[in-house]
């Protein structure tokens, strides 16, 4: 039963991940004061590139080619896994926070890796870029999910889903300051402005996406779609799981289901907002925001120790 | 022609008696083409002496260096070296040399004065004639394929329809490096670059992210105007040719091309064509500025401010609309004056737009410096250190926020200009990216305030000079302060009712040579921002067109006609094709 729920989600996620991206433009366009496309639009924009032809690079090798499904494919297992519109994990071997992490950080290696494999020398920089942004926000990641896995004694991410919703996750300080940096860390890691570096249009045009095109790109785009949606679930099947379904009663599931829809997108709401009252960061600086939220990780660490 | 002995003193009398004073000999004859503008013919060799004296011992700029054939007329070919002075004695001093056409050298100023650089270039390309100790001889204007031996502005080498074939295939254009760092990467940036929209291509020199050294070749789409102008066109039609030299500020070319031939021939404007060219010139900056404003915002990911500057710039093209009859204030100058006078209910239209406009730049404006990032993204970027600045004579906003208030608006007051109240340059002192768009605020709101003026001021009266005689071979300079800077038109009518030669010079042709050090230093994260803190108008300074000018004179466009000009304009890959 649970694996049906666990394919069921991961689908309905990478479905519902071009809507996503297409309220986000919608949301982008109203605060431009323009009309803006249609919500779908991402939608018209996947099934054209699909049907465009594939043009590569010279000289690039394999791992350029295998980059976009790897990319996609470790989103879409991440997205199994979590536990979303119930409490606990539908598949909990893929529910391990270190699996999670380990998930995210191949597809940022594989982005990295195909970009050093293409000729051009922004999607140099750009795999250069991501390669940073990782090295400075998982180091957070990584410790909010201890700090949680200490508070309610697994690593398994269900369990602290469980543990968070019933409110029985101690010390209830430390988990309040871990869940705030680790809303930070996703919306970093969720690579938007001003953290949009390794794509950013104005400086590098595009970094490494500039290397792919017809139905990998849509591939990428929608791997890059989902990403955002997967690091958003990450922070509220964690932290906000209030709502999620303890059993697997059908109205609890539905409730649960109605209830995840409304968190994501009252997350990408603010998320939207934020984006869009911002200058990109610079690049140089990066390192500052990150140290910030290394500073407000380490401060739920602290409270852990000393329960409170 | 003026007496060459003046009566009284006149602007440029000093400069002139200095440089008699310092090189005894040196002045071989003194001529005043217009009340504030003096050419000395200087013999070759002493030339470098007085140009730098000039620049640097008496406050003078350099806005361009003028090559001209003139066999036709007395044997030789002439240079011109149009200085503005501008610390005392405010006025235009124009060094003018002859050049053997039997050995066609003459030594080079740049080594003295680097702001001859892109002229000294210029003029090689246009006409061969080679400036001796030129540190940098590599082809400026034309394109890699264009034949060795052939120079398009001499009288006798080529028609203006002329195109020679393709000599190679390949770009061979020679980037220099001139950092000091052994290994470094190579970022090429452009020929066409997503963010600049007009072809450009830069070089990068990086290590890492940091960019050590950078260099460009531009002029992709030389349009051949001033060829053009002087073969197909008469001189009183350039001003319509003038307006196309840019999108975006044509008006200023060709106030400034009609201001040099009025100057030249002595024709005085009427007082009210001087306060509606005036105006119109500033409707220009207002839609310039908030195009730059809002360009800021872009390059620094804030599209947000993008698109609301944007919309706020509507209401600056609805101002154009409504006294120049379309978007862009194009085809409103004659010689002599204006065509479309301003009448009451537009005075009051206009009134309100501007008070508009006041309003809603001045909310955006806050909101922009308030923005997150803001201070990081422009504080310190870009760096245009004054004294790279006083040698390379830069002009606009470029070089008002390295705390030089050069403004030719008022160095050299001219036409409603010369009676505002109260106005100064505006400046700022941080060399960056910030004060280079903290100036254009500023200037944006003044802008508005002397349209006010001008329009309370002007006075009644016609608009246009009549019955002006028209003498053949005279030359004199017109300027004007485009939003990006001084534009600078140097013209002198044959004896054939076309221009003999004209050399107009864009604000930003003196721009880019101090592009490469404002680089320096900066992130490849920085290089599209510092290429647009400078406001660069890419097609102004190739003064390139692809006007044609039989459909423009003749006949009436039909839409289809229209349609498949605009695609061949998008659609064609001008670089290469020479003219």
């Amino acid at each position: 039963m649970t694996i049906i729920i666990a394919i069921l989600q991961a689908i309905l996620l990478v479905v519902v991940a071009p809507l996503i991206s297409g309220i986000a433009r919608k949301i982008r366009a109203k605060m431009h004061s323009r009309k803006g496309t249609s919500i779908l639009q991402d939608y018209y924009d996947l099934a054209k590139l699909m049907k465009r032809s594939e043009v590569r690079e010279g000289g690039s090798g394999i791992i350029s080619r295998l980059m976009p499904p790897i990319f996609l494919g470790c989103f879409v297992l991440i997205a199994a896994g979590l536990p979303l519109v119930m409490q606990a994990c539908p598949i909990p071997m893929l529910g391990d926070m270190i699996t999670i992490l380990y998930l995210m950080a191949l597809p940022r290696f594989m982005f990295a890796l195909a970009s050093i494999d293409s000729a051009g020398s922004y999607t140099a920089i750009g795999g250069i870029r991501e390669l940073l942004v990782g090295v400075l926000v998982e180091p957070s990641l990584i410790l909010v999910l201890f700090v949680m896995a200490s508070a309610v004694g697994s690593t398994n991410v269900g369990l602290m889903s469980t543990a968070v919703a019933n409110l029985q996750a101690t010390p209830l300080v430390a988990v309040v300051v871990a869940g705030v940096a680790c809303a930070m860390a996703c919306y970093i890691e969720m690579g938007k402005l001003p953290f949009d570096m390794a794509e950013a249009e104005q400086e590098i045009q595009e970094g490494p996406l500039a290397a792919y095109s017809g139905p990998s790109l849509a591939m990428l785009k929608l791997g890059v779609s989902l990403k955002q949606v997967v690091v958003a679930s990450l922070l509220v099947c964690i932290f906000l799981p209030f709502g999620s379904a303890p059993t697997l009663a059908p109205l609890d599931i539905l409730i649960g289901f109605l209830v995840f829809v409304a968190k994501v997108l009252v997350v990408f709401l603010i998320a939207s907002v934020i984006e869009n009252s911002a200058m990109r960061a610079r690049y140089k600086i990066l390192g500052r925001y990150t140290w910030f939220v290394v500073g407000i990780a380490s401060l739920s660490l602290v409270f852990l120790i000393i329960g409170i | 022609m003026t007496a060459k002995k003046p009566v009284a003193l006149r602007i440029g009398e000093t400069h002139v008696q200095a440089v008699r004073d310092t090189f005894p000999g040196s002045v071989l004859d003194a001529t005043w083409q217009a009340a504030d503008q003096v050419t000395i013919t200087v013999p070759t060799d002493m030339l470098p002496d007085v140009v730098e004296f000039l620049y640097y011992g008496r406050g003078g700029w350099l806005p361009n260096m003028v090559a001209n054939d003139e066999r036709p007329l007395h044997g030789c070919f002439a240079l011109y070296y149009l200085l503005s002075m501008e610390e005392s004695d405010k006025g235009f001093v124009v060094v003018r040399t002859e050049v053997d056409p039997a050995t066609m050298e003459y030594p080079s100023v740049t080594p003295r004065v680097p702001a001859c650089v892109w002229s000294e270039r210029e003029a090689f390309d246009m006409f061969g004639l080679r400036a001796i100790g030129l540190p940098d001889e590599r082809r400026l204007v034309l394109p890699d394929d264009w034949p060795d031996d052939l120079y398009p502005l001499r009288k006798d080498s080529m028609d203006y329809r002329h195109r020679p074939t393709p000599t190679t295939d390949v770009e061979n254009y020679q980037f220099l490096y001139e950092g000091h760092a052994e290994e470094t990467t190579q970022v090429p940036m452009g020929p066409l670059h997503i963010t600049s929209d007009e072809p450009g291509h830069f070089r990068l020199f990086v290590d890492g992210e940091d960019i050590i050294d950078a260099d460009y070749r531009l002029f992709y789409v030389h349009r051949g105007m001033e060829k053009v102008a002087e073969d197909r066109l008469s001189y009183d039609a350039v001003t319509f040719l003038a307006d196309r030299i840019c999108g975006i500020c044509g008006n200023a070319h060709s106030v400034a091309y009609a201001e040099s031939v009025e100057h030249a021939q002595g024709i005085e404007v009427p007082l009210r064509a001087q306060y509606i060219r005036s105006i119109l010139l500033e409707v220009e900056r207002l839609h310039s500025h908030l195009m730059n404003l809002g360009l800021v915002c872009h390059y620094c990911g804030f599209d947000t401010g993008f698109q609301h500057f944007f919309r706020v710039r509507e209401k600056a093209m609805d101002l154009a609309v409504l006294l120049t009859g379309a978007r862009k204030t194009y085809g409103l100058n004659l010689i002599g004056g204006v065509r479309r006078d301003i009448l009451d209910d537009q005075k009051l239209a206009t009134i309100k737009y501007v008070s508009e406009l006041r309003n809603e730049v001045e909310a955006l404006v806050d909101m922009l410096v308030s923005t997150a990032n803001f201070e990081s993204r422009t504080g310190g970027i870009g760096r245009l250190d004054p004294v790279i600045a006083r040698d390379y004579s830069p002009v606009g906003p470029c070089v008002r926020g390295s705390g030089i208030g050069r403004d030719v608006r008022f160095d050299h007051p001219f036409d409603g200009y010369k009676f505002l109240v109260g106005m100064s340059a505006r400046t700022h002192d941080g060399c960056d990216v910030q004060s280079r768009t903290l100036v254009r605020v500023e200037e944006f709101m003044d802008s508005l305030a002397m349209i006010e003026q001008w329009l309370d001021g002007a006075p009644q009266g016609p608009i246009q000079a009549e019955g002006w005689q028209y003498t053949p071979n005279k030359f004199a300079l017109g300027y004007t302060e485009a939003p990006r800077g001084e534009d600078m038109h140097w013209a002198q009518v044959g004896d054939n009712q076309k221009c003999y030669r004209w050399r107009c010079k864009a604000a930003t042709y003196s721009n880019w040579p101090v592009l490469r050090y404002m680089f320096r230093g900066n992130t490849i994260a920085d290089a599209a921002i510092i290429v647009g803190s400078m406001d660069p108008c890419y097609s102004c300074t190739d003064r390139v067109t692809v006007v044609d000018v039989n459909k423009s004179t003749s006949t009436v466009l039909t839409k289809s006609q229209l349609e498949s000009y605009c695609r061949r304009r998008t659609h064609s890959p001008l670089a290469g094709k020479g003219w």
